[in-house]
Parts: structure tokens; sequence; C-alpha cells
């Protein structure tokens, strides 16, 4: 084998090669971009994220993660406190069961809306829909993960 | 008014004024190996095709006019690649690094094929290869102003029922307007422009199905039917599925294009189950789909043909069975380490073994060119573009974005497969694109396009979306069912 020859051919195997080389380095910039979203704690399994808030409490712009059952109304032992002058004591509770998430209204007296239309009781609510309950609106969100 | 208020600090034009540049060291790490590796590709590929032309054995490649304007084209490419990289960091997104570097080393290794196939085989802007970069640099423009511009989901949020009669009417137009080649009506001549409007109207359906799928998740998660064993969604939700089904087998039988029909089938499935989680939709799917692909065979020639080539392609091996014979001896002769670039391919009777390579059959000529080392680098960085939307999906704000990010990433991923597991016999032929490398403006377009997005859509910083809005019919639908 010529010279010509062997250079050519350590020239095709150095481009297999650095295709896995390139690869490889895509692979490592996954894999630490995997690690770094693992060490964020992600217990939550959805949050909500206050957009308007005209009383103040909860501040808009606040976000909150949520856990399977989470209680919103006017009640201090609320997970979630609305300070809103249509809010009940004990208004509503959002659940998430299997995959789903549940907002149950729990017979308040103004009602709370998904997307702007009143709920009878119990209805399933997905990632992007707003709850408004009084004044206050509040979308729910998927967890970053 | 005696005095102007004087002015002492300099002013920025007012352009400049809102640049504020973010460093994507990562993508300029991976870009560096990416030019790294085109660039030894070209000089392999250039000194094997000399030292052929030395040998006075030609083989019907125009060595000559390769020899001028080979290293150029790529040297053009590559500054494309870093002039895209650099309007990415001027403006300052938080967009991902991989996507852009893993999408260009494919445009280059598919530089690199056209370069070395016979230049006469297409091409509106001189050769083949010149053509192909011009395509890869408009792709490109379009790709980065896509990921720059799109700031917001919304236009394609709260129109997505817009986008499908959109579609529709682009499937109707190519039926009607369309013209045949190749036996499948797929071109649209629109005065000097012509395209494949099927690479256009799969974004548009991975679209509708995410606006659609996430506005009705609660509902196709709840189970109201039961059928036997099965439990299924309300009646009204598995509607869509049966259009979806209606509407591939329509292009099969319309269009002939077996390859966008089962592309959008299979999208479709996957998004379906991306969004409820539930098997027993996708074996419903496969049912269908097995129903559905039996009365084809049993109604049309063209598919009985393709998948009678399909089992036995040696039965008719210089007729209908030529192509996917050719590709089979294609990938013997590369065996694993390949035969290097430029050196496959001899010509039979002084003409290309295998029609329609650089469209249909580009991963058959990079298996014998490359080996199977090769094609499974290539396969692996489809599979990145795949991890990297399902990523982004993962990490999305809402469900809509979730969906889009994870179906615009499959729709691209699944066509390559289902193209090289054409090419490899897997499965029967099918006539679609591979994606990135495949000659042609309207898959590198439509491909740019769907990349542009999911940089776009990875930037966390995109603004909140807008309240979503629910149909009162919709509404009161749910509200029956839950109580």
């Amino acid at each position: 084998m010529d010279a010509f020859a062997a250079s050519l051919w350590l020239l095709r195997l150095l481009f297999l090669g650095l295709l896995y080389l390139f690869l490889f380095a895509v692979v490592r910039v996954l894999v630490r971009d995997l690690r770094a979203a693992a060490r964020e704690p992600a217990t939550e399994l959805g949050r909500l994220h206050v957009l308007a808030s005209p009383a103040g409490e909860p501040p808009a712009g606040a976000v909150f993660g949520l856990d399977a059952v989470t209680t919103i109304g006017r009640d201090v032992n609320n997970a979630i406190v609305v300070e809103d002058q249509f809010a009940s004591a004990d208004h509503a509770v959002l659940t998430f069961r299997g995959r789903t998430w549940y907002l149950e209204d729990l017979a308040s007296t103004n009602g709370t809306y998904i997307n702007g239309s009143r709920i009878d009781g119990l209805a399933a609510i997905g990632f992007g829909d707003e709850i408004q309950i009084g004044q206050v609106r509040v979308p729910l969100e998927r967890a970053r993960r | 008014m005696t005095a102007t208020p004087a002015r002492t600090e300099p002013q920025l034009p007012a352009l400049l004024a809102g640049i504020r540049p973010r460093p994507r060291w990562r993508e300029l790490v991976l870009l560096g190996i990416a030019t790294l590796t085109l660039t030894v590709g070209g000089v392999s590929l250039g000194a094997t095709l000399r030292a052929r032309d030395a040998a006075g054995d030609g083989g019907g490649i125009p060595d000559a006019a390769f020899a001028s304007y080979g290293a150029s084209l790529l040297a053009i490419y590559v500054v494309a690649l870093l002039l895209a990289h650099a309007v990415l960091v001027l403006s300052g997104r938080r967009s991902d690094q991989v996507l852009l570097p893993s999408v260009g080393l494919l445009g280059g290794i598919s530089l690199l094929l056209m370069e070395r196939l016979p230049q006469d085989l297409a091409g509106q802007f001189g050769g083949l290869a010149q053509t192909q970069l011009v395509w890869l640099i408009i792709a490109l423009a379009v790709l980065t102003i896509v990921a720059v511009v799109v700031r917001s989901d919304a236009w394609l949020r709260l129109y997505k029922y817009t986008w499908a009669a959109a579609g529709i009417a682009l499937l109707l137009l190519t039926f009607v307007f369309g013209r045949d080649v190749g036996g499948a009506r797929l071109t649209l001549d629109l005065g000097p422009v012509s395209g494949q409007p099927s690479e256009l109207l799969k974004v548009i359906l991975v679209v509708f199905l995410a606006g659609y799928l996430s506005e009705n998740r609660p509902l196709l998660v709840e189970q109201s039917t039961a059928l036997g064993p099965i439990r299924l969604p309300p009646v009204p939700y598995l509607a869509p599925m049966a259009a979806m089904w209606a509407i591939a087998l329509g292009i099969v039988v319309v269009q002939r294009d077996l390859g966008a029909a089962l592309l959008f089938f299979a999208v479709f499935l996957l998004l379906l189950y991306i969004t409820t989680a539930r098997a027993s939709f996708v074996a419903i799917g496969i049912v269908l789909f097995v129903l559905g692909s039996a009365l084809m065979y049993r109604l049309f020639a063209h598919v009985q043909q393709r998948v009678d080539i399909w089992i036995d392609p040696f039965k008719d091996a210089s007729g209908a069975g030529y192509q996917v014979v050719q590709a089979l001896y294609a990938f013997a002769r590369g065996g694993i380490l390949g035969t290097g670039l430029g050196n496959g391919l001899p010509t039979v009777g002084g003409r290309l073994p295998i029609p329609e390579i650089h469209t249909d059959f580009p991963f058959a000529a990079l298996g014998e060119e490359l080996g199977l080392i090769g094609i499974l680098a290539i396969l692996g960085l489809y599979l990145v573009v795949i991890v990297r939307g399902l990523r982004i999906a993962a990490s999305a704000a809402d469900d809509f974005r979730a969906l889009l990010a994870a179906g615009l990433s499959l729709v691209v991923g699944v066509q390559a497969f289902i193209i090289a597991a054409g090419n490899l016999k897997l499965i029967p032929l099918t006539g679609i694109t591979l994606p990135f490398i495949s000659y042609g403006g309207s898959s590198l377009l439509a491909n740019a396009l769907v990349v542009g997005m999911l940089l776009a859509l990875s930037d966390r910083g995109v603004e909140a979306p807008p309240p979503p809005r629910r149909g009162r019919r919709l509404r009161a639908l749910f509200d029956r069912g839950a109580a």
C-alpha cells in the first residue's frame, strides 16, 4: 500500500472518528443538562402562577408549587389564601388524581371559573387553563423539570 | 427656549440599543467540531476523486469541475453556519445550543454527498451541489429568523382550526393542480416556484394536533365508553382519531403518497400517547392501521406493488425491484467502515445504479461510503434531535408547548427513520425525504422551520401564554359528561 492510499485510508477513519467525537460532545452536553435538571427539587406536581390579584393576597406574579391536594379560599387555614371580597372561606380545592388535575368548587357563594365559564361541582382542568376566583386569576402550569 | 438640554453621553443607534448578546460557548465548540469533521470529509472526498481522475477512471463524474469549486462550497456553508450562530448570540435568547450544530452537521454531510453525485441530476441554480448549497443557506436563514423572532406561540395556539383548514386546502390544491411525478401527485407548481406541500403539511399537522390535544386532554383521559374490556373516552372525542385515520388513507388513495400517510399517522399516535399516557389508544391505532393497510393492499395496485417489491425485490431485480436491490448491494459494498467518501457508486452502463439517489436513497449512498459505522452516527444525530425536542417538551410551561415541541422533533425523527428503514428494506419503500440530507428545497425549508420553532420554544424566557379559551359548546358537553 503506497503512502497516498494509506493516508487516504487514515483520513476516512478520521472522518468517522470525528463524527463520533461530535456525538460524544453532544451526549456530554445532554447528560450534563439532565444532571442539572435532576438536582433541582422536582417534588411539585404543577404550579399556580398568579396573573392578577387586585387585593394583593396572593400577590400578583407569585408562583405556588402544588401538592396532590391544594385548598384555596379566604380562610387562613387554606394552602393558598385568597383575600378577595368575592371569595368564600373554603372556596375550591385542586386535586391531582391519576393523570389529571381536577378543580372542585366547594359550594362557594360566587363560584369558581375555568377559562371564564363557571364550573358546576367537579371539573377536570388541564395545564394552561385559567382558574378564576373572585377577581384573582391563576393559570395552572406544568412543573418545571 | 434659550438653551437645549445638553447631551454628553453618546447615544447608540436605536437599532443597536436593544441588543444584549449572550454567549453560546457549547454551541460554538460543537460547531467547531462539526466544521473540523466536514473539512476532513471534504479533503478525503477531494483526494479520492482526484486520485480516481488521475487513474483515468472518471466514472461519469465531472471531476475537473469538482476540483475547482468543492472546497469553496463547503467554506461558504460553514460561514453561513457561523453567521447563524452569531445572530443567535446577538439575539440574547436562552435557546437550545445542541440543535443548530447537529442539524448543521447533517446539512454539511448532505453537501458532501451532493458534491460527489453527478451534477446534472437536478438543479435550478447551477449544478446539484450548488443548488443544494443555496437551499441550505436559505434554510439556515429561515431557522435563524424563526428562532430569533418567534417570541409568542399565540399565533399558533389561537388559530389552530385556521391552520388545519389551511392544511386541508393545501392538500386539495395539490390534488387538483398538482403535477404527477413518478406516479405520485406530490408536486405543486406556483408560478416559477414548485414545491412539495406534504413537507409543509407535516408542520401544520403538528401545530393542529398540539392545539387540539392540549385543549381536550382532560376529556381524552376520561373513560366513559366501555367496549368490552377496553374503556374509551367519550365517543365525540374518538372522532378526531377516526378523522385522522381517514385523512391518512385519503393521502394514500388520492396522492399515492404512502410515506406521508405513514408519517402523519405515526406522529398522531405518538402525540396521542404523550397526551394521554394510554397504551390502549396506541393499540387501537395500530389495529386501525393494520386494517387500513390490508384494505389498501386489496384495493390499490400501487400499494400492492410496493409491498410485493418489499417482500421479494429479487423477483424482478432489473425492473420494479431495481432500486431496492441496488440499495441493498450498496449497503453490502459499504460493509462496516465503508468505501470512503467519493469511492462508492460505480456506474452501471454509464448511469447511476440507483435512480433518485439524491432524494430517496441518500441513506443508501451514505451507507456505501461511510459504512455501518457512519450511518449509525447519522442515525445518532437524528436521535439527538428527538431527545432534545422531548427535553424541551418536558420543561415547557404548558401542554400546548410541550406537545408542540415533542411533535415537531418527532415528525423529523420519525421521517428519518421511516425512509432509512425503507432504504434498508425493513419496511416497504416510501418516497419521503431524509431530513436535512436529501436534495430538495421544500424538505430543507420545512425541516428548518421545525428546528427554528424548537429553538424558539426552548427559550424559557418566552412570554406567558394568553388565557386560553374554550368553546361554549365543548364546555357544555364536558359538564354533561362530568355530571
